[in-house]
């Protein structure tokens, strides 16, 4: 009779299969930005670098500006997000709190606007900034990227707005808070949580953004990290383990952020998703 | 009374259009007024390449135009096997991802950050990453089909192998998103219904179908929804693994549209197929969605 694997091995092997899956590819990678350039060249290929060497992170820093990609990305993705959320924030409130006609009209308007397809929005989009002067400068794309991430920032800030207690508010009002004093004393501290998650979905997004970013600021001393890395310049072919090594810089910050908040990620990515 | 009443009311009223005043200005100068421009140019002629020209109006020459391009007709073709393919696709592996992870684990980051680092990673990298799998000499398929005997294939310079690869690297890049919330969906079934059923002799195959699919109904839709609306705008991927070839093979409607505008300089064309993608793209999305209001559990977890 043929063995079964314990519950306990079972659970185990389901748990490296799911893990396998989302880290072989970053970790296939990262390999190969250790390998020399001699070693990758030899056939069959070798799965460890047989002797690791950071020699193609320096190349990096060397060959490219990666340092100027990086602070570009950071920039917009940090402004981006404070826009984001402050806008974000503040229609929430008005929407779960303040006695406005049709909220949910209101709040579907908004997220349809919002979710105009993006392809559709990069060619116009391309023309005002191009007659406003911004392409290649970082408002081309904090601006858009501030509505990108609308309408999950929007859905995560309200299903939190929706859990405070309205009578908090009632009785700071009735102690002789002004209502944006109580929303600055009592619902802002209340909401933080919500407003970090909402902020960590934010910055992420701007972070991955692609198309715009290659539309609207494609030289080379404005490009983010996602448009710099795919546009490399090699002298001959396209050198995979520099690549693989701007990889591997472009995608630790990402990782420190889900690896330090990922309760917070899953939850933010579950409750503004599913309650679209 | 009622009158001090109604005063508080028309200012909290007042307040609350202000604080969503930020919002719609927002909307309006980087969604609404680049709509109008958009329609708007797509009824001309408008060529940066040829900017002596004054942009004159020309009705509708340019949909005219749209209806008899072979390569645009060849791009929506794509665009909608891309669809038919990775959204299946990456919601299967998904909902086998959540099953998988949604065990009582001792330690559960391993498993929460193979979910989420797909998730995070830019859709581009995941296309230079899978185009690196699929390089011929030193790809790790082609490594791997020769270790077990088979001989290496020319994935991204042949149409359907080109179209296979950038299918697999969609599938695993988005599959991510729908495991999470489907994972959320399975944790919401409640153990009983299990329980009742283990006592009622039924087997674990005919539980899964029984209970766990029924249940999760309702998040199953909110992922296909959610995948639908982003494979109709296709681009990171097949750009950076093939950039649309062999020739326009895997060339998707978002990339044909980018190269027309901003690679050639034609905006009045690409504003016209921008128009007719938006569309094409409105139409999916409110069939699905009518689909999904027919159920009121849905969208609600």
């Amino acid at each position: 009779m043929m063995k079964f694997p314990s519950a306990k091995k079972m659970t185990l092997i389901a748990g490296a299969v799911v893990a396998i899956n989302g880290f072989f590819p970053a970790l296939w990678i990262l390999f190969t930005s250790l390998k020399t350039e001699s070693e990758l060249m030899r056939l069959p290929i070798t799965i460890w670098p047989a002797a690791p060497t950071l020699g193609n992170y320096t190349r990096v820093f060397v060959d490219q500006p990666i340092f100027l990609f990086m602070w570009n990305s950071f920039v917009v993705a940090v402004l981006s997000t404070l826009l984001c959320v402050t806008v974000s924030a503040l229609a929430a409130y008005a929407l779960v709190r303040l006695r406005i006609p049709a909220p949910n009209v209101i709040l579907s308007v908004l997220l349809a606007v919002a979710m105009f397809p993006l392809i559709s929005l990069m060619v116009p989009l391309f023309s005002v900034m191009r007659d406003l002067q911004l392409l290649n400068t970082w408002w081309a794309l904090i601006f858009p990227y501030a509505v990108l991430s609308m309408p999950v920032c929007t859905l995560v800030l309200i299903s939190f707005f929706q859990d405070i207690p309205r009578d908090l508010e009632n009785a700071a009002m009735i102690d002789g808070c002004s209502r944006i004093g109580a929303l600055w004393h009592v619902v802002i501290p209340l909401t933080a949580p919500g407003v970090f998650t909402a902020g960590i979905l934010a910055f992420v997004n701007a972070w991955d953004e692609f198309l715009l970013a290659l539309t609207l600021a494609p030289r080379v001393a404005s490009r983010t990290l996602p448009v710099g890395i795919t546009l490399y310049q090699g002298e001959f072919s396209f050198p995979w383990p520099i690549i693989s090594a701007a990889l591997i810089i472009a995608i630790v910050p990402i990782c420190i952020i889900i690896a330090v908040f990922q309760e917070r990620v899953v939850g933010g990515l579950t409750s503004g998703g599913v309650k679209g | 009374m009622t009158a001090k009443l109604s005063s508080l009311e028309r200012s909290e009223r007042r307040l609350g259009i202000a604080l969503l005043a930020p919002a719609f200005a927002l909307l309006a100068g980087v969604v609404l007024y680049p709509i109008f421009t958009l329609i708007r140019t797509s009824f001309s002629e408008n060529k940066l390449t040829e900017p002596w020209l004054a942009k004159p109006w020309i009705g509708f020459e340019n949909y005219a135009k749209a209806m008899g391009d072979e390569r645009l007709w060849e791009a929506t073709w794509h665009t909608l096997l891309y669809v038919i393919v990775t959204v299946p696709g990456a919601v299967a592996l998904g909902l086998g991802l959540a099953l998988l992870a949604n065990q009582p684990f001792r330690v559960k980051w391993p498993v929460r950050l193979g979910l989420l680092l797909p998730w995070a990673l830019p859709l581009v990298f995941a296309g230079l990453i899978f185009r690196w799998f699929f390089e011929y000499q030193q790809g790790l398929v082609n490594n791997a089909l020769i270790w077990i005997g088979l001989s290496p294939v020319n994935w991204l310079t042949q149409e359907g192998p080109a179209f296979f690869a950038i299918c697999v690297a969609i599938i695993w890049k988005t599959s991510s998103f729908a495991a999470l919330v489907l994972l959320a969906g399975l944790q919401t079934i409640p153990k009983s219904l299990y329980e009742a059923a283990e006592v009622d002799g039924a087997s674990k195959w005919q539980q899964f179908w029984e209970i766990t699919l029924p249940m999760l109904k309702p998040a199953i839709i909110v992922a296909l929804i959610f995948r639908t609306i982003t494979a109709i705008q296709t681009f990171d991927i097949p750009k950076a693994m093939t950039d649309g070839g062999p020739g326009n093979a895997t060339e998707t409607l978002a990339m044909y549209i980018h190269k027309t505008t901003i690679d050639s300089l034609d905006f009045g064309y690409g504003s016209t197929l921008a128009v007719l993608m938006f569309i094409a793209s409105a139409i999916l999305t409110s069939i699905y969605l009518r689909h999904t209001r027919r159920d009121p559990s849905a969208g609600r977890h």
